[in-house]
Parts: C-alpha cells; sequence; structure tokens
C-alpha cells in the first residue's frame, strides 16, 4: 500500500472477510481447510484496523464464530504505517483512533524521508524481521522525535479539519431523532442508491447466503451484502420491515452509530471517509453526525 | 472450529397435509439437533436455498423433528414439491428457547393464528410433558376457515388433557362450525387466568400478534410476560449476516422470541 499516503481506495477487509467465499457444499460436508501460505499485509493505516475490530466482534466473539474469517486472521500478519498527511476526507479522529498505529499489529513503521522506522509490538513481529536485522539499526532519540512530531502534525491536521467532537451522547441523540424524517430526508436527498459507500467501507459486515446447485448436490457462497438494497430485509411472504429508501438510509446510522456502539462500544466507523469520497452525491456523514 | 454454515443431510419420512397450504414434513436429521422449545432452525431446500422455521414438534424427541410450514414464497414452494425420501438439509439449534423455569407455577396463556400454532405446538407438547410443573395451560387459535386449522385431531386430544382449555374460533365459517366466528380476539374476551402473574405466549400473522397484544395488554398482562414469535429476514442464524435486524435486536440471535417489554420501543414490531 502506498506508505506515504492515505489508506487504499478499498479497505482491507477483503483479505480477511471475502467478498465471495464458498463454505458449504451438500450432501458431502466442506470443512475449512487451514491456510498453507500465510498473509502480510502491508502498511496498513489506524483506520483500516477500525474495520478488523468490528469484524472480530461480529464473527469471532458471539456464540457461533467463523471458521473462515478466524483461520485467515490468524495468518495474517499486520504491519502498520503512520498516515502522515491526512486528506479533507479523513477524520478518524472523530472516532478516537490516530493517524499511526501502536498497537493490534506486529510491526509499526513509520516512513522518513531518509528511511523507514520501525517499532516491532508483538513476537510475530520479531520473527518477521528476524532475517533482515542487518539493515536495521536501534533507532536513536532523534528519530524517535522526528516521529513523534511527524505523527503530531498528522494529528494536527485533523483536529483543524474536524475541530468539533461528535455528541458524546450520540447513540441517544440518534434514537431521539428517529422519526425526524425531515433531518434524514436532508442527509439523503442527494443518494442514488449506488451503494458505494457500503461497498466501500471496512467495517460494513452483511452477508448473504446463497447455494447454487440443483436438488442433488449444490454449494454454498458467502457474499458481502448491503442494507440499502430493498429486498434485503424482506421475509418469506414478502413483507418488507424497510420497503422506503430513508428507513434503509436511517437504519444504516442505527447500526453503525447507536447499536454498535450500544452493544460493543465502538462506533462501526473507521473515519476513513471513503463513503464520503466514493459518492456521487457527495454525502459527508460528518455533517449529518455532526449536527446531532 | 465447526463450520457453522454446513448444513446436516435430512431425511424426509412423512409428509402430511394439514390444510390445502400447509404441510407437515417429518424429518429425521443425519445428526441430532438439539433444539429446546423456541428455538429454529435453518432448512435448506437443496438447490434452492435457506429459510428459517421452528420445530412444531416436542424438544424431548430428538430423533425426529417435525416442521409445519406454509407455503408463501420462492422457497417454501420448493419445499412443497418434496416427498417422502427425499433429502433437506439442516442447521441449528438458534435463538434463545422460551425461559420455561420462569414459567414454572405459572397459568401459560397460548395464543396462535394460522400457521402461527406450529411453533406453539412445539412449547404446548413440551409443557404437557410435565404438566405437573406449570399451572393452567390455555390455548387459543384462530385460523380462517375451518379447512385451514392445522393439527386438527390433535386439538381434540389436548381438548381432553386435564389443566388443559382450548377454544377456537375461524374468521369465517364456510362449513358446519359449532364454534365462535370471528378472529381471534373474540376468544379473548374473558382471560380466565390471574393476568398479573401468567404467561402469555403468541404467534401468528403479524396483524392479529398486533392486536392479540393489544388485547393481553388491556388485560393486564405486564409486558415482560408477553412472548411474542417475530417474523424477520433470519438467514444466517449465527447472529452476523445483519438481515433481521430488529431495533437493537438480532432476531436470530436475541429471538425469535421476544417479550413485548423488549420491543414496545420499536416502531412498527409488526411487519
Amino acid at each position: 500500500m502506498a506508505l506515504r499516503q492515505i489508506r487504499a481506495a478499498e479497505p482491507i477487509k477483503g483479505f480477511l472477510f471475502k467478498p465471495r467465499e464458498r463454505v458449504a457444499k451438500f450432501p458431502e460436508r466442506l470443512e475449512p481447510e487451514p491456510v498453507k501460505t500465510p498473509t502480510l499485509l502491508f502498511g496498513v493505516k489506524g483506520c483500516d484496523l477500525r474495520g478488523i475490530l468490528v469484524h472480530k466482534q461480529m464473527f469471532l466473539a458471539g456464540e457461533f464464530a467463523d471458521p473462515f474469517f478466524a483461520e485467515r486472521l490468524k495468518n495474517t500478519a499486520l504491519v502498520g504505517a503512520d498516515c502522515p498527511a491526512p486528506q479533507p476526507s479523513c477524520f478518524c479522529n472523530l472516532l478516537g483512533l490516530n493517524p499511526y498505529v501502536t498497537e493490534e499489529v506486529d510491526i509499526s513503521l513509520t516512513v522518513l524521508d531518509d528511511g523507514w522506522l520501525i517499532e516491532v509490538l508483538s513476537a510475530r513481529g520479531r520473527d518477521l524481521i528476524a532475517g533482515l536485522k542487518d539493515g536495521f539499526q536501534p533507532a536513536g532519540s532523534d528519530l524517535i522525535q522526528r516521529r513523534e512530531a511527524q505523527r503530531a502534525t498528522a494529528v494536527k491536521i485533523l483536529k483543524k479539519q474536524n475541530p468539533q467532537d461528535w455528541n458524546p451522547y450520540l447513540p441517544k441523540a440518534i434514537e431521539e431523532r428517529t422519526k425526524d424524517t425531515e433531518f434524514w430526508q436532508d442527509g439523503a436527498e442527494d443518494c442514488v442508491e449506488c451503494f458505494g459507500c457500503l461497498l466501500t467501507c471496512p467495517t460494513c459486515f452483511c452477508y448473504l447466503l446463497y447455494d447454487a446447485g440443483n436438488a442433488e448436490r449444490f454449494e454454498r457462497a458467502r457474499v458481502w451484502d448491503f442494507c440499502y438494497i430493498p429486498m434485503y430485509a424482506r421475509v418469506g411472504g414478502g413483507a418488507n420491515p424497510r420497503p422506503g429508501f430513508l428507513q434503509r438510509f436511517i437504519n444504516r446510522f442505527h447500526c453503525k452509530f447507536m447499536n454498535f456502539k450500544n452493544q460493543h462500544g465502538v462506533y462501526a466507523c473507521s473515519g476513513c471517509g471513503r463513503c464520503f469520497t466514493t459518492c456521487m452525491g457527495r454525502i459527508d456523514i460528518r455533517k449529518i453526525l455532526g449536527a446531532l | 472450529m465447526s463450520n457453522p454454515y454446513q448444513p446436516i443431510p435430512a431425511k424426509i419420512l412423512d409428509v402430511i397435509e394439514e390444510t390445502p397450504n400447509i404441510r407437515t414434513f417429518v424429518l429425521k436429521p443425519e445428526q441430532e439437533i438439539p433444539f429446546l422449545a423456541g428455538q429454529f432452525v435453518e432448512l435448506t431446500i437443496p438447490g434452492f436455498g435457506e429459510a428459517p422455521f421452528t420445530p412444531s414438534s416436542s424438544h424431548f424427541e430428538r430423533e425426529i423433528l417435525e416442521m409445519t410450514i406454509m407455503r408463501v414464497g420462492r422457497a417454501t414452494g420448493a419445499l412443497f414439491t418434496k416427498k417422502s425420501g427425499d433429502l433437506l438439509g439442516i442447521r441449528g439449534p438458534y435463538g434463545k428457547p422460551y425461559p420455561l423455569k420462569e414459567f414454572e407455577g405459572r397459568d401459560i396463556y397460548i395464543v396462535g393464528g394460522g400457521v402461527g400454532l406450529a411453533p406453539l405446538r412445539a412449547l404446548f407438547l413440551t409443557l404437557i410433558h410435565d404438566l405437573n410443573k406449570y399451572g393452567r395451560i390455555f390455548l387459543r387459535y384462530g385460523a380462517r376457515t375451518p379447512k385451514d386449522i392445522v393439527y386438527k385431531k390433535q386439538l381434540q386430544e389436548w381438548g381432553k388433557i386435564k389443566g388443559v382449555d382450548i377454544d377456537l374460533s375461524v374468521d369465517s365459517a364456510t362449513e358446519p362450525w359449532e364454534r365462535k366466528v370471528g378472529v381471534v380476539t373474540c376468544l379473548m374476551d374473558e382471560i380466565p387466568c390471574d393476568v398479573k402473574r401468567s404467561i402469555a405466549v403468541v404467534c401468528g400473522p403479524p396483524i392479529m400478534m398486533k392486536f392479540v397484544t393489544k388485547r393481553l395488554l388491556e388485560a393486564g398482562f405486564p409486558g415482560s410476560s408477553i412472548y411474542l414469535s417475530m417474523e424477520m429476514n433470519m438467514s444466517c442464524g449465527l447472529g452476523q449476516c445483519g438481515h433481521c435486524r430488529l431495533g437493537p435486536y438480532f432476531t436470530c440471535k436475541d429471538g425469535p422470541v421476544l417479550t413485548w417489554e423488549q420491543i414496545k420501543d420499536i416502531e412498527e414490531p409488526f411487519l
């Protein structure tokens, strides 16, 4: 990934939670296979990690763990990288995140003008650089200071462009505004329902199971699904709890900024700004949430 | 780690025609499905996909599973082409069972509508298995016409059990009918139990659930004692895929039975 720039255009979630994956067979069984070749994700930004955290909550923390996700996560090493120059679309600071990585990765990397500064943060990280030791020297305090200065600059950029924290009682504020359709309509009116915001969201976790085959034999695939799709929540008899787009639009805020926060203690949002940069209508959720 | 998406093959042992569009499928899964009344399973119709159903048999009967299903759409349409000897798939059980410990010593007032009697039958059979543990059991059941009544013979037999009180209604009596005519709430003018400390359990079409709940609340049942089977798109059953979100709940994980107390603040909980 581009080390000196902000997060990649696509989130890293596809490496762990695949857009399409075969998960079952019939009548014979499909058992998850051990990962043969480990993966290294290099240059992971702080915002990317929020996506992993959300998916760990959804796929590993509950009663039923997803063995496919678990196996890949276990076999994926993460090298985090600082985000030296946040863009106007970035708002990770509003989510309590930093434009650099100090935990939840194996190695943290800072790109300076004249070289790389790395910090080993796990045993796996230590193993990763074991064979490369000759190329590295212990960092002196001057380098560490330069790193801290660079990080502080990035924090300052974010603070300047997103100076106002969200309402600390945002979940409650969203709940109370639920029936204020005018408020949500204002936010949703430029939406063309392309679903790009959900497709590029690093935290979105919805999936659809579908079977392909015939009455004798079939395979089951799990594919990413999107709550903006009109038929998303429809039940067998045809009833639909959210037939109108506005209901689905509000549901997205309920999911990410109310229920997930209430149930898991964090927002299901990384502040990466992909929903905004992808959006043809330039809908900026910062504005909507900032008004609550 | 086991694979939660993998269905277990289940052979159809029998198909019982309950009404013109409701059938009971008697299934023998290759492995036991250790469900408790109130929990549901994902039933695979090979080549067509999955849909959630609650078993209608007693949870004390583990080897054979019965499911009473109404034909409403694509998946159930495909299911209705299946015969004895055909293979289906099952995974589960999922969701929370009825908290039977809390039901002990109390009267249980069960209200069913149409095919909604199916999951209630699992509860009812479980209750009469240990009849001495509970107070009296009331079953109020409404169907569209006499033809649409499921478990006709069993309803007669259950009515003979001491401590069980059954009353039936039909929306319209298209053939000779000796009981009440009207929607199921017409059986609820008098509720012959101590509502403050009884349990109400409801399953049926959304409109029926709405009005039955209203009537139960008027009669004085506390919201926390009214158990409602919620119909949402429970696609994965695992509390992950997102489709069955109902307010703050994932119906598949937190339900499918929720109390009125849990859902009362949700706008239009009944679809």
